[in-house]
């Protein structure tokens, strides 16, 4: 059965609903429709003329199209008041329009100019390169309980009415509201799912509160048992408890709940307080080579003081901040650094360096490769980190990232002073300490995997003391793939290891075996007192920012 | 190599280079424990609140010449069945100042409690002491530690300032 549109359209007008709320109950999606609502609403309003003219002669109703055609043209008389109007004077009082009964005028042109002057303050501030935008309302919640009213008066009076085909306030707003803002700010209109920037308006209701206190007499039991878990539900009102107070109500129990059926006069259209506007995070991919023996990876600071005056994080930020205008402050707010691990503050981090992401929340543009270019060479000026590069990367490169930070292999250059004669000489208890050929020879050679793993030797690990108090403490199996030693010319008491180990493995403590709490461990492997000097990463094995590095 | 690690570190003082222990934990005493004479125990701390538990070097056991055995099992309480969960050790096995660790028994019939001397949760036995018992005597402040315990940072802080440090315990032994 055909549906009476045109007394859809006629029932809403006599309710006090906008040109744009019609539609949206006409179950309208087509958007350009809602470009130009008044020139669509003519369809309606014409046809329906003929049926007027004869029909509601002598209505008493309170409206008729007559008074809806001279308020639209009241709409244009101020339009041009306000055009007139130096831009930034407060609405002036003989501005008077009349608020829509359901959307309270967030879709009446006549309330956006405010609006559009707040979203450009913004921008104008933010600067943002990006071309596009999506915006996003927060509606006042009255508006929902108000929907729901003119719905059912619609579902009362007009038979198969639907109010599922009833179009959402946002969408119908994006159409209108947002095409206009597109306009004024010289951006695309777009999605949300495509554009980064989001526009979001919070607009307000001074009558908002008060309106929905009718929903306690309506849903009494779910209000009831809210207040009585306050600690749960800290806030009376919230979108999800008003739709849950809306459920299953009829226009009865809103009529015997409020005198004015839930739709009192409306003293002033709701209107736009603040504009925050939002742009999808950045990100950055890099390898950093840390020189310093004093350098931690992230600012340290202990009971509120430093312990170490810079780190990795902040020499890499600064020049990026600069290039943002972010002060020292928000540069810690809005970047964030995420490594493949990290290493100790008296490990050195050589080689090709480690990878890691800068993540750039809320940023105005992407730098240009000759930024980036300039904020490696102001990085790598202090002498304590080197960064060659930093390329534009997408979320989804983090991933491997966190992954590496599993699986990925890494090679250590490590110092070792052996402190003892091994168990295994028989020399001379009071003569020097020296690495002898032996020595090499019981560390190149050992292996305790079967011939043919990739790993040559399986060790345990007990968590690190310095670590247990912030960790369980466990056995964790690692694996040495690779492990070289070497005399160090001049030095007969040291030498040099190079050892390949999987991820997670605790270097330091398999140098000196941590009171045998690694095992078997360097002074296991030498049957000797070992210990170590110095510590360097000398490769971590993963290809990053891509595929094609390390080149070799 | 294009940094050299030898270059990157001072090498002029390896021949005093500090053991393992002396470099990361501060090493305390308590004397004459229960009134015993030269029942002395040493507490190492380390600065996250960790400590392990040893005998002092002037404790009467290195004098003695006889074989031992470390029990573990004692006043009915199995100190190698201690176990602890998770980041804040649950389980563990509760102790304070005169909780027994463990008893050295002589092979000729003698023996002594070794008490822990603070509060805390026992979080390790030094399970090479074993397989090797010797170890307590020979590496007394390194790898023959008898226990790792945890206390609060407050005990922990406390402690080292109440007890004598390594320079009041040479001077005490001096006296």
């Amino acid at each position: 059965m055909e549906i009476d549109q045109n007394n859809i359209f006629k029932l809403c007008k006599e309710l006090g609903c906008c040109d744009a709320c019609c539609l949206r109950y006409l179950g309208l999606k087509n958007p350009s429709a809602y470009e130009n609502t008044k020139d669509v609403v003519t369809k309606y309003a014409v046809q329906e003329t003929a049926i007027k003219s004869s029909d509601l002669e002598d209505s008493k109703d309170s409206k008729t199209l007559e008074d809806i055609k001279k308020n639209i043209l009241e709409d244009i008389n101020i339009e041009s008041d306000i055009n007139g109007d130096s831009c930034k004077s407060p609405p002036s009082k003989k501005r008077k329009i009349e608020p829509c009964v359901t959307c309270l005028g967030i879709l009446q042109e006549e309330t956006w100019a405010d609006s559009f002057e707040m979203v450009k303050e913004v921008l104008e501030k933010k600067r943002y390169a990006c071309n596009t935008f999506a915006c996003a309302l927060s509606a006042p919640m009255a508006t929902i309980l108000r929907e729901r009213v003119v719905a059912l008066h619609l579902e009362k009076s007009i038979s198969h009415y639907d109010a599922n085909a009833l179009t959402p306030l946002k969408e119908a707003w994006k159409w209108s509201f947002g095409t206009k803002l597109a306009t004024h700010i010289g951006k695309i209109l777009d999605s949300g799912a495509v554009s980064p920037l989001l526009i979001t308006l919070n607009i307000d209701y001074l009558d908002d509160l008060q309106e929905l206190e009718a929903l306690k007499t309506i849903a009494a039991t779910l209000f009831e048992s809210r207040s009585q878990q306050r600690k749960r539900f800290s806030t009376e009102f919230t979108r999800r408890v008003v739709e849950q107070a809306l459920e299953d109500v009829t226009l009865e129990m809103i009529q015997a709940a409020s005198e004015s059926c839930c739709l009192p006069q409306i003293t002033a259209p709701a209107k736009c307080v603040s504009v925050v506007c939002t742009h999808t995070p950045m990100y950055l991919g890099g390898r950093y080579i840390k020189l310093s023996r004093e350098l931690p990876q992230t600012p340290w600071i202990l009971g509120g003081r430093r312990v170490m005056p810079s780190s990795v994080q902040e020499i890499i930020f600064q020049p990026l901040a600069e290039f943002y205008g972010m002060s020292a402050a928000e540069a810690e707010r809005r970047l964030k650094l995420v490594a493949a691990g990290r290493e100790d503050v008296d490990v050195r981090c050589l080689g090709d360096g480690r990878p890691f992401a800068i993540e750039i929340t809320d940023p105005q543009r992407q730098l240009t490769s000759e930024e980036l270019a300039q904020a490696c060479k102001v990085i790598s000026s202090g002498g304590e980190v080197i960064v060659k590069e930093l390329v534009p990367i997408v979320k989804e490169d983090l991933a491997l990232l966190k992954k590496g930070e599993e699986s990925k292999t890494k090679t250590y250059h490590a110092l070792c002073i052996k402190l003892s004669h091994s168990e295994l000489d028989e020399v001379d208890p009071d003569s020097p300490v020296t690495v002898t050929d032996a020595d090499l020879e019981r560390i190149n050679s050992y292996r305790n995997t079967k011939e043919g793993d990739e790993a040559k030797i399986e060790i345990t690990q007990k968590t690190p003391i310095r670590v247990l108090h912030r960790r369980p403490l466990l056995t964790r199996t690692r694996h040495l793939i690779e492990l070289h030693a070497e005399k160090v010319p001049g030095h007969a008491q040291l030498l040099y290891v190079r050892v390949r180990t999987s991820a997670g493995t605790y270097v330091k403590e398999w140098a000196h075996g941590e009171l045998r709490r690694t095992r078997p461990a360097l002074p296991d492997l030498l049957r000797a007192r070992t210990d170590l000097l110095a510590l360097d990463v000398a490769a971590v094995h993963l290809h990053w920012p891509n595929a094609h590095f390390p080149t070799q | 190599m294009e940094y050299n690690i030898l270059d990157s570190v001072d090498l002029t003082d390896v021949s005093n280079f500090k053991s393992f222990t002396d470099r990361y934990f501060s090493k305390r005493y308590i004397l004459n424990v229960g009134g015993k004479e030269n029942n002395d125990i040493m507490l190492m701390f380390h600065s996250n609140r960790i400590t392990l538990l040893s005998l002092a070097p002037s404790h009467f056991f290195f004098k003695k010449n006889c074989d031992y055995k470390i029990n573990f099992n004692v006043h009915n309480i199995d100190r190698l069945s201690n176990t602890v969960k998770g980041k804040g050790k649950k389980g563990g096995q509760m102790l304070n100042p005169k909780s027994v660790i463990c008893k050295i028994e002589y092979d000729d019939g003698a023996n002594f409690d070794v008490p822990c001397g603070m509060k805390g949760t026992l979080i390790e036995i030094n399970e090479e002491l074993i397989k090797d018992p010797q170890l307590l005597k020979s590496e007394p402040d390194s790898t023959g530690f008898i226990a790792i315990i945890l206390s609060s940072i407050a005990i922990s802080d406390s402690m080292k300032n109440e007890l004598l440090t390594h320079e009041e315990y040479l001077k005490s032994l001096k006296l």
